[in-house]
């Protein structure tokens, strides 16, 4: 076996293992954005329990207990007293939030950076393809 | 020497590559041929067929102030992996489930023990039995889904290995019973039923998405969103709900009642501010509910229409002395009589070949029109009905006021009520003696509350409705009030407000508030039977509204079979009244003299 022979070899494992040290590394960024989507998901999920749970929390009815148990009383219409306050400004009209999945800015999908394929990029280098 | 030593060191290279390039294709038999290479295989089923179908999130529901109605909540199955399975795991995964959830622990052993493999299948979700023999998944919260997670976690813990949680969006209605007639409920396919999730179902449900899912590493990628329903604000009000709840509770625990319902609604725009109903609905646990009435889970879907979950929209009633607010009014507003018009009530009168006598079987003489209003007289209105409107004239006017149509409200289950008008072939002239008090005809509460609404504003009628606002995508939507007509002109609007101010005030004190100018009628309807009427039971009712003279409220108290007393004056006023107290300071309207006082700085500022 002579260097003529070996080095193209080399050359061409160099090549192949520089090819499986970038896919691995696009499969473990793959990986990562799989685990950053369910952890999404799971935030998301906790985030709706606690919303719940303070919603349940703060229910009238369970006011209306704890008010009861602090001594106070529904007001009657006596012991009520208007006044006039110069350039009141009235509550805000409550606003529902948007729905979860009505970002104008939606991403679809990765960077080309980490899905572009050697043959993208040769096509794309040599001007075939539309990327 | 020099030159064996390149050679060598090739050599090694090669045989390193040799090793590696071995270890390789050791590890690619492993896992296709190994014991996990069934699982691997399923995983990659599972991958091929990438098209899955995405479920939106549900849309929200908020009351007026932004208080959360209902919302969804992670409930999570109990998956396993058969593959993963070791006779350790198998004993100790019953055990904790058994413990943790109190379930019988033969029975999760079975689950896990059966030869699942030999039929193809490599995860199962446990189930639990639940009556008639019928299995379900097990299904646990977030606190019990942590806990499983963290055993598997931790090397002391007991071994569950094979066990998965896997998540799903349950429905959550964190104030349980309050405004849940209103709500509705949705079961567990995600189907929105009655209320307002029954009404705006496919709103609130968004649009189910395919998509191609990305389970391999190389092509993970951020999935697209399916549109999300849309959320919603309704116009209920949690604190007069829950103070109107309250109150309808307690009345019909005292009065020894058996149903009941009380709305309240801006006559203005039809914004229904509260909506109570007894007994009450938890959504959050709707199948008891539905059983205790003799409703089938499965049934909701074929009958639908034929179940009355929402009396407030649903339940039809002969209305009784209510009515005869509709009936004044038509006769106001056609020209026929004048609130000082005389009557000489002689205790009956015959319609139709009929006799009809008044409530108390009595004749009470000579009466204005004011006065047949204030005594409630059958007899008197009857007369009004047949001999000075006639029954064209009625008819319009009840038609105008639609009675024996929907009201349009945005509250899934509404039916029209019943009306024989002239053109039915079995129509009477007696009908129109008794329709024009309010028997022989059927109303719902929300289309007798709609009616008299357009009195309480300037006979301007409007569409009732619970949802104030929709949000979506692309931002709030804020629906305009309908207008559903004009069935009476102002003049005779105020004409009979007045007349009622006045016989509340003198009549029926029980309804009346000190410092507030209010205007409202009883009511006392028999129930129909087989035969005629239930000689025992009532519906006792009352429909009132004010402040005059900018009405800002009208309230209809319902109640059904009530127990102390049969008349709308003795039980249902009283509730009224209680009602308004309330209702005024929520609303923060000042009484008349204050009003006045503010109307006149106002005017000299």
């Amino acid at each position: 076996m002579t260097g003529r022979t070996v080095l193209p070899l080399i050359a061409m494992l160099v090549v192949g293992g520089m090819y499986l040290a970038v896919n691995s590394r696009l499969a473990k960024t793959g990986q990562r954005v799989l685990i950053l989507q369910d952890e999404i998901a799971e935030l998301q999920r906790r985030n709706a329990e606690l919303t719940a749970t303070l919603a349940s929390l703060t229910t009238p009815d369970l006011m209306w207990e704890r008010a009861l148990e602090l001594g106070f009383h529904p007001a009657s219409t006596e012991e009520v007293e208007y006044i006039i306050i110069e350039n009141y400004i009235p509550p805000e009209i409550f606003v529902a939030p948007l729905p979860p999945s009505s970002g104008k800015n939606h991403r679809s999908g990765l960077s080309p950076a980490y899905t572009e394929t050697l043959g993208d990029w040769l096509s794309r280098w040599l001007g075939l393809g539309s990327a | 020497m020099v030159e064996q030593l390149p050679r060598q060191r090739v050599r090694i290279l090669l045989m390193i590559m040799v090793i590696v390039a071995l270890a390789m294709v050791v590890q690619l038999i492993r896992v296709q041929f190994g014991p996990y290479a069934p699982v691997f295989a399923s995983w990659v089923e599972a991958a091929s067929d990438t098209e899955d179908e995405v479920e939106p999130t549900r849309g929200l529901i908020y009351d007026r102030d932004g208080d959360l109605l209902a919302t969804n909540v992670p409930l999570y199955y109990l998956e396993v992996e058969t593959y993963q399975l070791n006779p350790v795991s198998i004993k100790q995964i019953a055990g904790v489930l058994s413990r943790a959830l109190i379930l019988p622990y033969e029975d999760l052993y079975a689950q896990l023990k059966r030869d699942w493999k030999s039929q193809g299948q490599f995860r199962f979700r446990l189930t639990r039995e639940i009556t008639g023999g019928e299995r379900w998944p097990i299904t646990i919260d977030q606190m019990a889904a942590d806990m499983l997670r963290s055993f598997l976690l931790d090397a002391d813990a007991p071994d569950l290995s094979g066990l998965k949680t896997v998540p799903a969006p349950k429905r959550e209605y964190p104030a349980g019973t309050l405004a849940g007639h209103v709500l509705g409920f949705v079961n567990q396919e995600g189907q929105g039923f009655f209320g307002v999730e029954g009404y705006y179902d496919d709103w609130l449900a968004g649009k189910p998405i395919t998509i191609d899912r990305g389970y391999i590493p190389l092509e993970a990628r951020f999935e697209p969103d399916p549109p999300a329903g849309v959320n919603l604000v309704l116009t209920i009000d949690l604190d007069i709900q829950q103070m109107v709840e309250e109150i309808l509770a307690e009345s019909i625990e005292s009065s020894g009642a058996e149903e009941g319902e009380i709305i309240v609604m801006d006559p203005r725009n039809g914004e229904i501010l509260a909506l109570a109903i007894y007994p009450t609905l938890d959504p959050n646990h709707y199948e008891p509910w539905l059983e205790e009435r003799g409703y089938e889970t499965e049934d909701l879907e074929s009958e639908e229409e034929e179940l009355v979950i929402n009396p407030a929209v649903g339940g039809q009633f002969e209305p009784g002395s209510t009515f005869k607010v509709i009936t004044m009014a038509s006769a106001l507003d056609a020209g026929v009589v004048t609130p000082e018009d005389e009557f000489i009530d002689e205790g009956q009168i015959e319609v139709g070949g009929i006799r009809i006598r008044n409530w108390d079987g009595g004749a009470w003489g000579p009466q204005t029109m004011q006065g047949c209003m204030a005594h409630s007289l059958n007899v008197c209105l009857a007369y009004v009905a047949s001999e000075k409107l006639g029954a064209s004239f009625f008819y319009d006017y009840l038609d105008a006021f639609g009675i024996g149509s929907v009201t349009g409200v945005d509250v899934a289950g509404e039916v029209s009520g019943q009306l024989r008008t002239p053109r039915h072939p079995e129509w009477t002239e007696a009908d129109l003696g008794t329709n024009a008090f309010g028997q022989g005809v059927s109303v719902t509460p929300i289309q007798l509350l709609a009616a008299v609404g357009a009195i309480a504003n300037d006979g301007i009628m409007v569409q009732p409705h619970v949802v104030r606002a929709v949000v979506g995508s692309e931002g709030p939507y804020w629906p305009k009030p309908t207008v559903l007509g004009r069935p009476i002109s102002r003049d005779a609007a105020d004409e009979l407000t007045a007349m009622l101010t006045e016989s509340l005030q003198e009549e029926t004190s029980l309804a009346s508030v000190e410092g507030y100018d209010l205007a409202g009628k009883t009511g006392t309807a028999q129930i129909p039977a087989e035969h005629g009427y239930d000689p025992r039971w009532t519906i006792a009712s009352f429909v009132g509204w004010g402040p005059l003279p900018e009405e800002e409220f009208i309230v209809l108290v319902r109640i059904d079979r009530p127990e102390i007393s049969p008349w709308g004056s003795v039980v249902a006023a009283p509730i009224f009244r209680q009602v308004v107290e309330r209702l005024v300071v929520m609303l923060e309207i000042p009484p008349n003299d204050v009003r006045e006082d503010l109307v006149q700085s106002d005017e000299s500022g």
